[in-house]
Parts: C-alpha cells; structure tokens; sequence
C-alpha cells in the first residue's frame, strides 16, 4: 500500500464518516468539509508518525494539503522521504 | 448487539470541572445553555411533539442524570420514557416584552440534574410563527451538540410529517465517548501532549488584570454584550482571511487566527501584560465515532501568544498561527491536567455550528445569555455566524466583578478599533493602532481645569501680606521672632546690597544655608532682585556644591561660615573662589543694615526663572530642574487654598530645603499671612528636627514624606496641634494614613500629593478618606488647577480607564528643563500629541485611573522589570509582602548577576596575557593591564626583594643543631617545580625529607615519578594522607572556586605536623614567584619609598598566622592545635625555594630532563600533576569566568619566568568535562543554585526578626505567581533611605549575594572615617557596597585581603595599624571607632 492509500485509509477509517470511493485524489480535503482543522493536524501526525518525519509549522499550508495528491506532492519534494519503501 | 454497560459512568474531566463549578454556585443559572429557535411557518406542534419525544428516546444523553455517591459524581441514562414538550400559547400575547421575560426567566431557571438535565418549550405565537426553547445543561451539550440536535430534531419533524416510518435513527452513544476519554487518559501515546499542557499551564503567568481589574474568583454574574462585524467589515475580513500569506488551511481556522490575533493585542492593550494565555475551546470530535454524538466534548485549552513591543499586527498573527498548530496539535481528549483552567481568565470561543431553517421554514436562531459564566473567566469573547456567514456576530461575556461602569459598553469598540487597524493595514505595528475612541480620549484628555492662571508672584503676595498685617509674625527662628514687616525689610536691604554687587534678573544666586531665618531672607532678597534663587542642602559635599554652581552658572553663592570646610578633604577639594563669589551675609551685615529697606518693585513675569532645584541624576551628576515664576504661582496659589492655609496657619520647616517640598513649608505660610517656625539641622548625623517639631507641638500644618511618618509610629499625637497634613514626596499607604489618623485627634486632614520636580512640588492631590480608600496605597487623586495629567501607553497612545499606563504632565506647573542638558530636556519633555505646540513631562511613574476616577500611583517604570520573560512590578509584590502582619516596610529589588564578558570577546593583556574578564581589570588603550602598568612602578623594589641561592643555604643551615637529621622538609608534587625544588636542595648539599601529600588524586605518571625521583636523590620520603580530603575540595570549590586552596592549606598543616613532630625548622615551598603574588605579595607591600623586606616578612608572617587560623574545613576536620600558638611559627619557618632561586621554564626543564629523568606525565593536564586541578579550573572558569591560573601566571610572566604563550596555553587548556563531573560526583560536590540565573529577586524587610523565611515565602506563594516570589528575603534594621527620605534601591541593588546572605542588616557609612574605610574595603574585595556592619571574613576577606586592606588604610591615615585588626575588628563600624580612639589617643600626644 502506498502511503496515498494509506492516508486515505486512515482518513476514512478514522477522521471523516466517508467511504473510500468519496474520494479522489484531486478532492479538497478542507474545503469540502472532509477534514477540519483539527482533523487536518490529526493526519498531518499520522504522516509523521507512518514516516518518522517531522512536518515543520512552515510546511503546513494549503497548497501542501488540499488534495491527496497535494499531499504526495509535498512529501515527494522531501528529500528525507522515501516513498518507495512502502 | 447491544452489551450491558456499567450503570453507573464517571464524568469526563470537562464534565467533572463545570460539576464542580456548579457545586460551587448550585443557584447561579451559569452552565444552562439555552437556544430559541424563531421559526416563522405553519408548524404542526403534535409532530413537534412526537419527533421530539423520538430525540429523546434516541440520544442517550438527553436521558442522563446526576447524582453523587459518596462524594464522588456519576452519570447514568435512564430508561426511555414519555417525555411531553410543554407547549404555551402566546398568541393572545401583543407584547413582545412579556415573551422575551418569559424567556429569560425560563432560561433562568435551574435545572434538576438527577431529574431531567434540559428543558423544551414549543411557544405559539400565531398560527405561521413559534419559537421553540430549548435548554441544556452544559454538562450534557456543547456548541456542536447543540447545532447536532437541532439538525436531528429537523430530520425527524420531516421524517415524520412524511411519514415515513422509523428507521434506525439511535445516536451514538455519549457513553462510549467516556469511555474513550478514559483510554486516552492512560494511552502513552498522549504522553507528549499531557507533559506539553501540564508545563505550559503550571509555567502560565499569571491572569491579567483587565482595565485594572481582576476577577474575584467568586462572582459568576456576567453582562453579555452583543454586537456585529456589519457585512462589509466580515466580507473585508473574508478577504484577508483568504489571502495566501494569511491563510490556514481552512478558512475557519483563517478567520479563528485573525481573532485570535486581534483578541490577543486587545487583551495586551488593556491589561499591559506581553504574555497572554487564551482559552479556546477544542470541539474534541477528531474521532470518526464520535462525530455525531451529542454530549459534552468540548475542552477549553489555552494557546500562548508573545507580545513584543515592536510587533506589528502580521508579526503578532504569525506567532499565533505557530501557537495554533502546536494548539492543534496537542489538543486532544485525555491530554489536560486537572488545574488547565488557573492558566486563562479569556476565552475566545470561535463557533462552527450551523442552524439552517427549520424543514423550510424561515429560522432565526439565537444564543439567550443566562446571565452568568464561570467564576474564573474575566471574558469571552464568541465569534458565530448562526444566521448567515456574511454578518459575523461577535458577543462578549463580560465578568461583572472586573467590568463595571462604562467600560462594558467600550469593550466591542476597543476590540473593533483594534480590528479595523489591522484590516487598514496589516503591517501596521500594532503600537500605532488606538484603542480608546474619540468620546472616551476627550474624557480621558479631561477638560484642564482651566482656573484663571495665578498672575501674582509669590513674592508680589508675600509683600501684600506685609502690607496687609505688618506686626504679625511671619518667622521663628529659635529665640529670633521676625514679624512680616520686618523680616520683608530685612528681605529689601539684602536685596538692595547683592543689587550692589551685580545680582540683577538675569542672575542665579545658589544659597547653601542652614534652615534659618537667613535662608528665608535670602530667598525673599533674590526674588526681589528678580533673580533665580538656587536650595542647596547644608549637607550637600563640597564637589556637588561645586558642580551645582558651575552647572548652574551662578553669579553668586550665598553661604555660612563653616559650610563647605568640614575635613581635611573638603579644604583641598573645596570651592575655588575665583569661579564663583562666595557671600556670608554675617561678615558683610554691616554694610547690608545700611542699606534702603524699601520693596524693590521689580516686576516678576510669569516667564522668568524662580529656582533651579538640583536633583539627583542617573548619570551619577545632579540635574538642574529650572522652574519658572508662573509654575511656582500655581502651585503655591492652589496649594494655599486647598489646603486651607490661612493667617493662623504656622508650618514648620524642618525638611532639607535642597527637597522641593520643602517649598510647600516656605512659601505657603508667606502669602498667606501665617508663620514659619525653623528647626535648624544639626551639623552632623541625622537630621531628627522632626522629633522636635512634634514635641514642640507648636505648629498646626505639616508637609513632611511617608518615611517621616514611619517615625512617628507609636506615639500619642492625640493632643497634637497639627490639623493638616500634606503628605508628598513617596507612595502613601493606606495602613500608614490609617495608623497616623487614629493617632492624631479626630480632624486631622491628610493630603496625598504626587509630584516630581519637574512639575513643581506637588500637581495631583486627594485627601486621604479611610472609608473609601481601601487599596494598598491611598490613591493620588486628581489633577491641581492648570494641570492635565494623561495616562499613555509606551507608544503614547492614552490608554483606556483602568489600564495601567505611564504618567504624562502638562500644563502650567512644567518645569522649563533642565540646565545646560539639551538632551535630557528633550528627552523628558516631550512634544503633546494631543494639545499643539505643548510640551508634556514623561514622568516615568506608573498610574491608572480608578473606577472613582482619581489616579492610583503604581510604582516607577524601572521597577517594572522582566524577569526570565515575566514583567514584574516590584511594588506588586512589596504591596503582598507589606500585607504580612510581621512585616513592617519593606523594599523588593532585582539583583543582577556578575555580568560576564562572552568568552569569546575575552581578549588577553598584551604584555602578561590578563584575561579582560578578570574582575575589576582594565587595560590602556595599548592593551596592557593596569597590574603591568602599576608593576613597572615598583619592579625594581620588587627585583630586590628577591635573593639568592647562597642566601638560601645559609638561611636553611642556620638553625642546624646536633643530632637533627633534616635540614628541612621539601614539599614535592612531582610536579616539575616542586622536583626542581628537591633536586636543587639536595644537589646543594643540604639533608631533605621529602613530603608528597597523596590527596587521592596523583596521576599513576606523576606518583611514579615522585618514587623515582626519590629513589634516585637518594631521599627520605613520605606521603602525607588525610580522610577528609574529599569534604576539604569540597569546601574549598564553595569557598575559592578551585580545589587548590584546600589542598595547599591541607599540605601546610599536615607538612608542620611531621616537622615539629621531628623538629626540622623549615620547609621548602615551591610556589612560583607568581604564586607568591597570588599568596602572599601585595602591591601595596612595596608602596613605601624605602624597600624594607623584614617588614614585609613580618607582615607575611602575620598574615600566615590569621590564614591558619581562618574558618574552613582544614579547621574544622584536621589537628590545627599547633597554630594556635604563635611559637609554631618560630619552631618551624616556610621557605619559599623561588625568592632565592631564579630560573627560566626553559633552564628548569632542561635540568629536570638531564639530571633527574623526570617525565612529564601524561595522564594528567600540562600544568599540573594531580587529576582533581581540571575540576577546580572547571569550576572556578563557571563561576567566575575565568582560570583560577590567570592570576598566578601573568606574574610569571610579569617576572620574566614565564613568557606569555606559555601563560596562555596552559590556562586554555582543554578541559575534559566527563571526567570533571565524575570526580565532582566522587568527592560529593553539587553545585550551588543555578548560576544561570542571571538575576533574582531579593526582599528587604523590616519588621520581626524571628519570622521565619519559610513562613514569608509561603505567604507570598498563595498570594503571587512563583515567578514574582523573590529567591532571598533580607531582615533589616531598616530600611536604607536617600538623602530625600526615599527608599535607597540602588543600595539595595548593589548588595554582594555573600552580603545577602548575612544576618546583618544593612547599614550606609554614617561618618567620613566609615566612609573612608568602605572604599578601601570595596577596592579590595571588589565590591559595590558595604555596609557598616558586614563582616570582613563574610565578605571574602581573607589573610592577603587583610595585607591590602590594612596597607591602604595604613597609607591614607598614615597610621601603622597592625595587621589582625581587621580580624579583631571585623567590620567597618567597629574598625571606626578603633580608629577614632587611635587618632584621639595620638592627639593627646
């Protein structure tokens, strides 16, 4: 399981009362009222804790977590993560 | 499934804190939340009806009750059952007053918790419009919870007007969610968060006072005050919400962070704390489960927001931004510790809850304020758009017992102003943005009370008074009685003579006088010249006299013989005549008799200079404050009627005419017809004319300070003539008025007057009124005629009542400035930013106006001081301390640390390689220190203190007797000094017992050195052991800082055992030469013209004898018996082998390497042989900065035996840290208090001597933060006052920690011999102060110290004082007086 399905995993199975095929990798998490606020930073520490990384104030912004994709985008550019692993 | 659960469920820690809360006020309404929903449309109540009695069966909460068993509460659902929603016809009812009654009064009504824990009405209004009512207890809903039953109960009125039939509509069960609380208690995976909550709440400071107020913890009754952002404001507000730089990730949580932002600058400006805590509800719903439960979630959990005083609004918003997402990230169930609440009194409450129309039917819902909230909450603020997202509505919950009067209703403009600041313009700082509105800055600016401005002099009135009622007597000086008419005669002939020499109305005359009839005279005749006259204290020393004068560019000084000539000092210093003629008016008052006596008429204007008043200034130089006629006309006019000052008024003048309320006592009674009675001061010690104006009993108005009432305490005033009282130059407390007002007879009338010199004398008055000032302080009351006095903010914005600000001035009473300091004036009176081409005077006292409107003076802005990020006031706490019924006055300062220089800017003498952070060093601008520079002085008498190796055989063969089997005991190390030493001896021939003193830390290399060393010179030897060597480094690291203090006395004493044991008369040291300046040799030792070396060996001997008898573990844990004896020191002498052996590092190693074999160890640092030395260089580098080698070697370098690089190198070795504190936790040290502390906060106090420190400590600690509750407390005697009767805080400041640490009180040097002695002791022990009574050894005082010290004192009185005196007599009061008798004993010679 990637880590995109994983996070999704989670965000289905713990954060939002939504099923798998509600959503798509372009959809806005926070926007649509899939996810709040607090249970952004949830799953912000679930990435931390799922890839023993640490996501600096600086890095959470919008554009880093809107959509399942922007989300891969971002922990792509980060050198100390290796999504392959999974 | 359905399982069976425990009946019985525990609350939730939210759920147990508003239990609690309940408890505490069981009849206050304050946890009922109540919601109408105004439904306008054809509503069919039975459906109501039965849709709600399905809610009810289907949400278990709405089921729970309360109940308590054995003291613990519970919760458990009840069975399902017929519920009926009242239903109420209002339909006849036209006004709809009656229904909002009916509303509050319901909402209003307590809830039976073990009953029914809400309540539901369907009101009819007409047939197309009900309201339905709804009440909970918070216990059972929050904001979601509430948005959540609303939208079930309109599903189920749809589901059921369709009829459909039921399907599974149970809701989640709150039961579960307690459950889960309870795991996440005890889940490990919430460790970091609890530990993050519990640190943050318990380091929180303390709540702020909001416009000056705190909450009483008690009070639950609140005001609710409403208002809306307005369309356009929400819509701008969007907007910034969404911009990029701006936004959060949703735009909720944008739109929280800008209120977050904006609340916490409001709650900085009205309180002027930097540091805010906000309590912001968490929804707590991050679980999926739980999302649609109904229930009590929420928890209120603080976020931490900086204020900087630069900060601009977008800075603010960025650490807020930062603090959310550490909020964020933490706030979860089961993460906060029970007390989280003490850490807030503010709640910002940003509600996501949404309330459509109810199944298509027009709805307006609303939030009914029940009146009253949490005791502990100041304010909420809740942000909420119920009836559509593009009006935001923002409520505020305001405490009743913290807003009252007006400033409820100011509070949303104060918040909004703050708001609109930052939708203008983001970047703004935040300093810019204003607060108060305009109605309230012209309240606030107040209308000055524009009395017609005095136009007649002082002067002018003083002659009318004369022409008025010439007999009457005007001045009483002793037996000298001067009525008006004469002593205005005697006025006009002074004035006519010091015309003569040139006094006219562009000069200054300075009068330096005794309080007598002459001083008054002198005053009247350089008014009358139409000069500025200048008060100069009697007792003010020469060298000030001298700068006032030039400072001031006097023309004249008029004086009394006598003055200005006390002391050998005061001659040679004194004034040089020819800067500035010099009047005693007794030698020339023949020629001034024959002077005319009539007025001079010459017109004062308004403009011209009165005075010029000397205060003391920070720079260390006093500052001339030049007050013109026209200030000195108000206030003397005011004045005298205020206080009622008439023809029967007698004042005494009794204070330092060099104070400026002493003014009060000499012009008031002039132009008023009444009297002065002088009481002169005495010409030495301290001034008690008080004592006798009070026994006297002679006069009926007093102007006098504070501290002068202190001394009055318990004494019987009630037959007292004094009627009126003015207080001024100090805070008035409250206890202190009280005490005098029941010691005086009934009518005494005490006046409380605020005024700095710069504003003349005195400029806001109350008159003190036991019933309704009840504070600490009596409050300073309200401004005098012509004055305005405005309260601002550090970025001159006026703040609101009740907000702490500092004191401006403006208006008549302001001084012109300063003399001849362009700088200081421009800087203390500043431009107006309300009032065009005024000045105003930054007072640099903190006030606040009170709810009666007077101002309440809070201390000065320097004793507001930040300590480890707290803004502290110290008045606060001197207020709390006051408060304890042992304590009688006391004083709080901030104690600064040593500063120290960064290691890295540490830079090295150029010449002995110094550090510049050795204590008190300075160096000239080549860089050379001023040790090097003085050395250059006395080098040569030092060379010839120095002998030779011939010298050093006969002296150690000189006490040879038969039998004896040693010469001498060498001490040696292993180091290379002390095995050059050995060899040396024994290659001269001489019979050795070698002594190594094992003090368990001999490096293996260096002890195999010593036994081969030994066994190669073919010497006796043997090691000397003490168990006690531990506890001896251990004091000898709290004691010195190093651990070779210890281990060298240890070598010392036990060295002396073995040779008196065996009788060998002496013992070979080898200190280096630089040693022996760290040991043994003073600089002041070769002061004297002729070099005498028997007396510096007797002094030496002297002070061998007072270090072996010194207090330290050696004492206390070894045999010192032998040193008690003084013939010890003749049985058994110290040689010091480098006095007679010179010789380079280089030679020496050489020796060493050839002769001996001796190899430099290498287990061990380079300068040493002995693995414990790198713990002493530790600890003395941390302690005072630098190596405790630096000293030492710069001597060998200063005496050539050393170069400087080598110096340098081995006194920035490198020091293996592990291994330090490993052997610091082997011998037992621990370091003493944090020495990180860069300050701490210390407690002076007078008052009963046997309270315990603990008992005060604790005291505080209920009463104040942990932060403000100061490290010492101090007992006093008393307190140190300035010369103007004010607390001393700069002596207080400038204690050593060791003179803190003494029971002794302290005491400043009362007499010129004290003086001289506290210099010298203050040289030498590189101190700031010294009290009179503080110990010597206390202090650091030690042997060599008693060398300097004694040699200084020997220098300046040229007096052979011996050496132990210092010891005998150890402190300055008792040296004194010893030195008294002496010169009084050589006088008689």
């Amino acid at each position: 399981m990637n880590i995109i399905e994983k996070i999704k995993a989670y965000i289905v199975q713990s954060i939002s009362d939504i099923t798998p095929d509600e959503i798509d990798a372009d959809d806005d998490l926070l926007g649509s009222g899939i996810i709040d606020s607090m249970g952004m930073m949830k799953l912000v520490i679930f990435i931390e804790e799922e890839l023993d990384i640490k996501i600096p104030d600086a890095d959470m912004i919008v554009e880093n977590f809107m959509t399942l994709q922007n989300i891969n985008d971002y922990l792509l550019q980060r050198k100390d993560v290796d999504l392959k692993q999974d | 499934m359905i399982q069976v659960k425990d009946p019985f469920i525990p609350l939730t820690q939210s759920q147990l804190s508003l239990w609690t809360g309940q408890r505490m006020h069981p009849d206050a309404p304050l946890h009922n939340v109540v919601y109408t929903f105004d439904i306008s449309g054809d509503l069919n109540p039975l459906i109501f009806k039965q849709a709600f009695q399905v809610l009810v069966d289907s949400t278990d909460i709405l089921r729970m009750v309360f109940n308590e068993k054995d003291g613990t509460p519970y919760q458990h659902v009840r069975p399902k059952g017929a519920y009926d929603v009242e239903t109420i016809d209002f339909t006849s009812e036209s006004d709809g007053q009656v229904i909002q009654q009916w509303i509050l009064e319901r909402t209003q009504a307590p809830l039976q918790l073990s009953e029914r824990p809400f309540d539901s009405v369907l009101l009819k209004l007409n047939e197309t419009r009900y309201i339905w009512f709804l009440k909970l207890h918070h216990l059972i809903t929050d904001a979601v919870s509430n948005a959540l039953l609303y939208q079930r109960m309109e599903s189920l009125y749809k589901r059921l007007s369709n009829e459909k039939s039921d399907e599974d509509i149970a809701s989640p069960s709150f039961a579960d969610y307690v459950d889960y609380e309870g795991q996440q208690r005890e889940d490990p995976k919430n460790k970091a968060s609890q530990k993050y909550w519990k640190a943050n709440t318990s380091n929180a400071p303390d709540t702020p006072k909001l416009y000056g107020k705190k909450e009483d913890g008690k009070s639950t009754a609140t005001q609710r005050v409403p208002s809306k952002l307005g369309i356009e404001r929400t819509a701008r507000l969007r907007e910034l919400a969404n911009r990029p730089v701006i936004r959060s990730w949703t735009e909720d949580l944008s739109l929280f962070t800008l209120f977050a932002t904006v609340y916490a600058i409001y709650l900085h400006r009205v309180s002027g704390e930097n540091r805010l805590a906000i309590g912001v509800p968490a929804h707590n719903r991050i679980e999926k489960r739980f999302q649609k439960t109904v229930g009590l979630f929420v928890e209120v959990l603080p976020i931490f927001v900086d204020i900087e005083e630069d900060d601009s609004f977008f800075t603010v918003l960025k650490r807020v931004k930062s603090e959310t997402n550490t909020y964020l990230r933490h706030a979860r169930a089961g993460t906060a510790p029970v007390d989280v609440k003490r850490s807030f009194n503010a709640i910002l409450n940003y509600i996501q809850a949404d309330f459509p129309d109810f199944w298509g039917f027009p709805t307006q819902t609303e939030w009914v304020h029940n009146g009253h909230m949490d005791s502990s909450h100041a304010i909420r603020c809740h942000i909420h758009a119920f009836n559509g997202k593009n009006d935001l509505e923002i409520t505020f919950d305001l405490n009743e017992s913290v807003f009252s009067g007006a400033t409820p209703d100011h509070v949303p403009h104060h918040f909004l102003n703050l708001l609109d600041a930052l939708l203008d313009d983001i970047d703004q700082p935040i300093g810019k943005a204003n607060v108060v509105s305009r109605q309230e800055s012209e309240s606030l600016l107040g209308e000055l009370n524009q009395s017609s401005e005095a136009s007649v002099s002082v002067l002018k009135s003083f002659e009318q008074q004369t022409a008025q009622r010439p007999n009457a007597i005007a001045l009483q000086d002793g037996s000298e009685i001067l009525t008006y008419a004469v002593l205005n005669k005697r006025a006009n002939q002074l004035a006519h003579y010091l015309q003569s020499q040139g006094i006219d109305a562009f000069s200054k005359v300075a009068l330096q006088l005794y309080r007598s009839s002459e001083y008054i005279i002198s005053i009247l005749a350089v008014l009358k010249t139409g000069a500025a006259f200048i008060p100069i204290a009697s007792d003010q020393p020469s060298d000030r006299v001298k700068y006032m004068c030039k400072n001031s560019g006097c023309s004249l000084l008029i004086t009394e013989k006598g003055l200005n000539k006390i002391g050998k000092e005061g001659l040679k210093k004194g004034l040089d005549s020819t800067t500035v003629p010099t009047l005693v008016v007794s030698e020339v008052q023949h020629k001034i008799s024959e002077e005319g006596t009539s007025n001079l008429e010459i017109a004062l204007a308004p403009d011209s200079l009165a005075y010029i008043l000397y205060t003391s200034g920070s720079t260390g130089k006093p500052k001339g404050v030049m007050i013109l006629h026209r200030a000195l006309s108000n206030y003397v006019q005011w004045a005298g009627q205020a206080y009622g000052v008439d023809e029967n008024s007698v004042f005494p003048l009794f204070t330092s005419i060099g104070f400026d309320l002493t003014l009060t006592s000499t012009f008031l009674p002039l132009i008023s017809g009444g009297r002065i009675l002088v009481y002169k001061e005495q010409n030495q010690g301290p001034d008690i004319s008080l004592v006798h104006v009070i026994e006297d009993n002679s006069v009926n108005v007093i102007k006098l300070t504070p501290s002068h009432l202190v001394l009055l305490s318990g004494r019987d005033l009630s037959s007292s003539y004094i009627k009126t009282m003015i207080v001024g130059g100090e805070d008035l407390k409250t206890g202190l008025a009280t005490a005098v007002t029941s010691a005086f007879s009934k009518d005494l009338r005490i006046f409380n007057e605020y005024g700095p010199t710069e504003a003349t004398v005195g400029c806001i008055v109350s008159e003190f009124d036991a019933g309704q000032h009840t504070g600490t302080s009596v409050p300073i009351g309200q401004s005098i005629d012509n004055l305005q006095a405005l309260v601002l903010d550090s970025h001159k914005n006026l703040v609101p009542r009740g907000v702490v600000g500092e004191l401006y001035l403006s208006g008549a009473g302001l001084a012109f400035g300063y003399v001849d300091d362009v700088a200081l004036t421009a800087a203390k009176f500043v431009v107006h930013p309300f009032t065009k081409d005024a000045k105003m005077y930054r007072t640099g006292d903190l006030v606040r106006i009170n709810t009666a409107g007077d101002f309440e003076f809070l201390g000065r802005i320097d004793d507001q001081v930040k300590l480890r990020g707290h803004r502290i006031e110290l008045s606060d706490i001197e207020a709390n301390l006051a408060a304890h019924p042992d304590i009688e006055n006391c004083a709080v300062v901030v104690v600064e640390n040593k500063k120290r220089i960064p290691e890295n800017e540490v830079v090295n003498c150029i010449e002995c390689g110094l550090p510049s952070n050795y204590p008190e060093i300075e160096f000239n601008q080549d860089g050379v220190c001023q040790l090097c520079t003085a050395f250059s002085n006395y080098e040569e008498k030092v060379k010839r203190y120095f002998k030779n190796d011939d010298e050093l055989v006969r002296v150690l063969t000189s006490k040879r007797v038969q039998n004896s089997k040693y010469d001498c005991i060498s001490l040696l190390s292993g180091g290379k000094d002390s095995t050059y030493v050995l060899a040396r001896l024994v290659n001269m021939g001489l019979n050795v017992l070698a002594f190594t003193m094992d003090n368990g830390y001999i490096s293996d290399q260096a002890k195999a050195n010593v036994d081969r060393i030994v066994t190669k010179l073919g010497v006796d030897h043997v090691y000397g052991e003490t168990p006690h060597m531990n506890e001896i480094f251990v004091d000898s690291l709290h004691r010195h800082h190093n651990v070779c203090n210890g281990c060298f006395k240890t070598i010392y004493t036990l060295s002396t055992q073995i040779a008196l044991e065996k009788e060998i008369p002496f013992i070979v040291t080898g200190l280096s030469r630089g040693q022996f300046f760290e040991t043994r040799l003073t600089e002041e030792l070769f002061w004297d013209d002729t070099l005498d070396t028997v007396k510096i060996d007797n002094t030496i001997l002297e002070a061998r004898k007072l270090y072996h008898r010194e207090q330290d573990a050696v004492k206390d844990l070894l045999d010192v018996s032998a040193f008690e004896d003084d013939a010890v020191f003749e049985k058994v002498q110290f040689i010091d082998f480098y006095r007679y052996s010179d010789v380079s590092l280089e030679e020496l190693l050489a020796y060493l390497k050839d002769k001996i074999g001796w190899i430099r160890p290498t287990d061990t640092g380079r300068s040493t042989n002995c693995l414990i030395n790198q713990v002493g260089i530790y600890v003395h580098k941390k302690e005072e900065g630098y190596s405790n080698y630096a000293f030492p070697y710069s001597w060998d370098v200063r005496l050539g035996h050393k170069t400087r690089n080598e110096s340098l190198e081995e006194i920035n070795e490198h020091i293996d840290e592990t291994e330090v504190q490993r052997i610091m936790k082997e011998i037992g040290y621990e370091t003493e208090e944090e020495p990180s502390e860069s300050q701490k906060l210390v407690a002076y106090y007078t008052g009963d001597p046997n309270t315990s420190v603990k008992y005060l400590r604790q005291f505080l600690t209920n009463k104040l933060p942990a932060y403000m509750v100061p490290t010492l407390f101090k007992h006093m005697d008393e307190i140190p006052l300035t010369k103007n009767g004010k607390v001393d805080k700069n002596a207080l400041q400038n204690l050593s920690s060791a003179q803190l640490s003494m029971d002794t009180p302290y005491t400043a040097p009362r007499n010129e011999i004290e003086e001289l002695l506290e210099g010298v002791w203050k040289e030498v022990l590189q101190l700031k102060k010294v009290g009179v009574h503080d110990d010597f050894i206390a202090l650091g005082g030690h042997s060599l110290a008693a060398i300097r010290v004694t040699a200084r004192i020997n220098e300046r009185i040229e007096v052979d004082f011996p050496l132990n005196m210092v010891f005998e007599r150890p402190t300055i009061a008792e040296y004194a007086i010893f030195i008294e008798e002496t010169l009084t004993e050589l006088l008689k010679i």
